[in-house]
């Protein structure tokens, strides 16, 4: 097991330095140039440009960015003057992850009772209501969600603050229902439709021959067995939840990071860019790993191999 | 012998579906007495498999049972039970193997603690103490060092000693009544002969009855003390062993044993029974063999034969029997069958 560990991490480092490499020579090619004040002058330009090490051959320019990335270094903002894009991820990033986990919890919760409701209750109403719900889940996108939970919740009974952060808790509960559902929404359809099946199998027909009461039956056998494959789903939704909702962070004015990267681009801050791309494909790549790791603990199948 | 542990009188299962109404069992009566082994033969969709589930009230949920059916075990009607009740005859009283070892343990699970659960349910043993019973349940139904395999997982094992696992579960309890589906048709044929011999020896020991289901006639040979043969959601045609194999009367019998290799057959084709069984939707009048039997009389289409008796114990559902019938010659194969128990009758006499 910690040679299997030892062996995604190698292989993490290097997935790493393809991302890395492939953003940089990316934003090589993207158009236009950060510097575009009309009051800047030539010679102020060459003085940025070469402040900035832009004015370097682009090898060198390439291997130090990757030496000080691969040191926690992305330079510095072109936007925010004097501000290092590590410290604005530092910023940043937490008050995304905060709200991504607190909608994941919500969510994969929500959505493990609701689809083994829905299984169990298979073709009559408590399952038709949850169909609906759930499929209305996952096709109303969150950002309008957030706007109606905004105006019922918000304005029209008063019940929780409308905008900001960290002030109190209170504060997060709209954008993180609104944030939960779609995640919501698919791990119940997931978990239904797994649940359906282990409740269907052999196994499952033997737990019940032995005499065990069918609430034993799902909870010691069909549960942990549909969870595999819901591990799966989870784990790239986790990445997609803590590394922020553009959408979401900006109707709730929250300081995220998803916030933060969009506004990075129409004003070219390539160190910016490119330190937060990096540190999303990190993030997916542990999440991965992480719902690997969990998966071999629950699948013994797959944790000798 | 004649100590009926079960009496199905009149079972009739039907489904309800989109379609409309499956009558998968049409009026099945039989006994079980103390300590035989009880083979139900027919080839796919005849209901063996309805039958099981039925005697294990594991039937799905558009199952209808009409009020007259009755599965009496110890005096009670078992169709009358509560969930709960079904709770404590499941695998305690009546138990099953299951025919696909490699889908029939839970895969997240160790052996150990699967062979555990019954009696953790119905003996109220500690985890501990089941754990223990475990392991002896599984020295005996023999897997090698099973000290060392109680906490594997199904994954690691082969098909036969997946099967051991299935069989020592259904045994942990100290069942009255095994049921057996298809419990080695997933099998290779040396892994067969072992199971088989595992299941006779086991039942020698505890004295249980056993169902065993199959549609296998080599296997039913070496196992059971009587036959049913179970046609369309009926039996067709009961007896002991011998006189199912050696006398058998209704021309479905002859078509399942003409279809089976023999050491006599081993030149030319297999002779296959032509036809599909019908569909029981809308089961046939009569007989509902006739369409697919070359010995069909005119009657058969119009009503359905009664049981004739052949002996104290055979009993066979055809026409043929019927003193106004003619005469038929049944295939060679059967006529040898036949010749053969002349000679058996011979040696008795």
């Amino acid at each position: 097991m910690v040679k299997y560990i030892l062996k995604r991490l190698a292989l993490l480092i290097f997935t790493l330095f393809l991302v890395i490499t492939a953003t940089f020579f990316l934003m090589q090619i993207m158009p236009g140039t950060p510097f575009n004040n009309p009051k800047l002058t030539p010679q102020m330009i060459a003085q940025l440009n070469k402040a900035y090490g832009l004015d370097l051959p682009l090898w060198q320019q390439y291997l130090h960015y990757l030496v000080n990335a691969f040191r926690g270094d992305f330079g510095t903002s072109f936007q925010y003057q004097n501000q290092s894009v590590s410290m604005l991820i530092g910023q940043r990033l937490p008050i995304s992850a905060q709200l991504g986990a607190q909608a994941l919890v919500v969510g994969v919760i929500a959505g493990l009772l609701m689809g083994a409701a829905s299984a169990r209750n298979k073709n009559n109403k408590i399952d038709g209501l949850l169909g609906v719900v759930s499929t209305l889940g996952i096709s109303v996108p969150s950002f309008i969600l957030g706007i109606i939970f905004l105006y019922l919740f918000g304005f029209k009974w008063p019940l929780f603050p409308v905008s900001g952060w960290g002030d109190s808790f209170s504060q997060s509960v709209l954008p993180t229902l609104a944030l939960a559902v779609t995640p919501a929404a698919v791990v119940t359809r997931f978990v239904r439709s797994e649940m359906i099946e282990a409740l269907s199998s052999d196994y499952v027909q033997l737990a019940r021959a032995k005499g065990l009461s069918e609430k034993e039956v799902v909870n010691k056998h069909a549960y942990r067995n549909s969870m595999i494959p819901v591990l799966t789903l989870i784990g790239p939704m986790a990445a997609g939840l803590l590394t922020g909702s553009t959408l979401i962070e900006n109707i709730f004015s929250i300081p995220g990071i998803g916030q933060q990267f969009v506004s990075s681009i129409p004003t070219k801050d390539f160190p910016v860019i490119m330190g937060t791309t990096i540190v999303y494909a990190l993030m997916l790549m542990v999440m991965i790993l992480i719902t690997d790791i969990l998966t071999a603990i629950v699948d013994p199948r797959v944790r000798l191999q | 012998m004649s100590n009926p542990i079960l009496r199905v009188e009149n079972l009739h299962v039907n489904f309800n579906t989109y379609a409309g109404t499956v009558q998968a069992i049409r009026d099945v009566s039989f006994d079980l007495n103390q300590g035989e082994t009880l083979a139900i033969v027919g080839e796919s969709g005849s209901g063996k498999s309805v039958t099981t589930k039925t005697l294990m009230g594991l039937n799905a949920k558009n199952a209808v049972i009409p009020e007259n059916s009755r599965l009496l075990f110890k005096d009670k009607n078992l169709l009358e039970l509560s969930e709960e009740e079904w709770q404590h005859v499941r695998g305690n009283e009546i138990a099953m193997i299951f025919q696909d070892p490699m889908t029939s343990l839970d895969p997240t699970m160790k052996i150990g603690q699967q062979i555990a659960e019954p009696l953790i349910k119905h003996q109220e043993l500690s985890e501990k103490d089941a754990l223990a019973r475990a392991l002896e349940l599984m020295k005996g139904v023999g897997i090698p060092n099973a000290e060392e395999h109680i906490n594997d997982y199904p994954h690691q094992w082969s098909g036969g000693m997946r099967q051991r696992a299935v069989i020592a579960i259904a045994l942990a309890a100290d069942p009255e009544i095994l049921i057996a589906d298809e419990p080695t048709t997933a099998l290779d044929v040396t892994i067969q002969a072992q199971i088989l011999n595992l299941m006779k020896q086991l039942q020698k020991q505890s004295n249980s009855s056993i169902i065993f289901i199959t549609h296998d006639l080599g296997v039913v040979a070496g196992m059971a003390d009587r036959v049913a043969v179970m046609y369309a959601g009926k039996i067709v045609e009961y007896g002991t062993v011998d006189e199912i194999f050696f006398n058998p009367q209704h021309p479905y019998t002859w078509g399942l044993l003409n279809s089976m290799p023999t050491t006599d057959t081993a030149e030319g084709s297999l002779q296959a029974i032509p036809g599909t069984p019908p569909d029981l939707l809308e089961p046939p009048l009569g007989d509902a063999f006739a369409p697919r039997n070359s010995y069909a009389l005119a009657i058969d289409s119009k009503e359905e034969p009664p049981f004739f008796k052949i002996s104290d114990t055979h009993y066979a559902a055809t026409w043929l029997l019927d003193e106004r019938a003619p005469k038929v010659t049944p295939p060679a194969q059967i006529l040898k069958r036949w010749a053969r128990w002349e000679e058996l009758q011979g040696q008795e006499a």
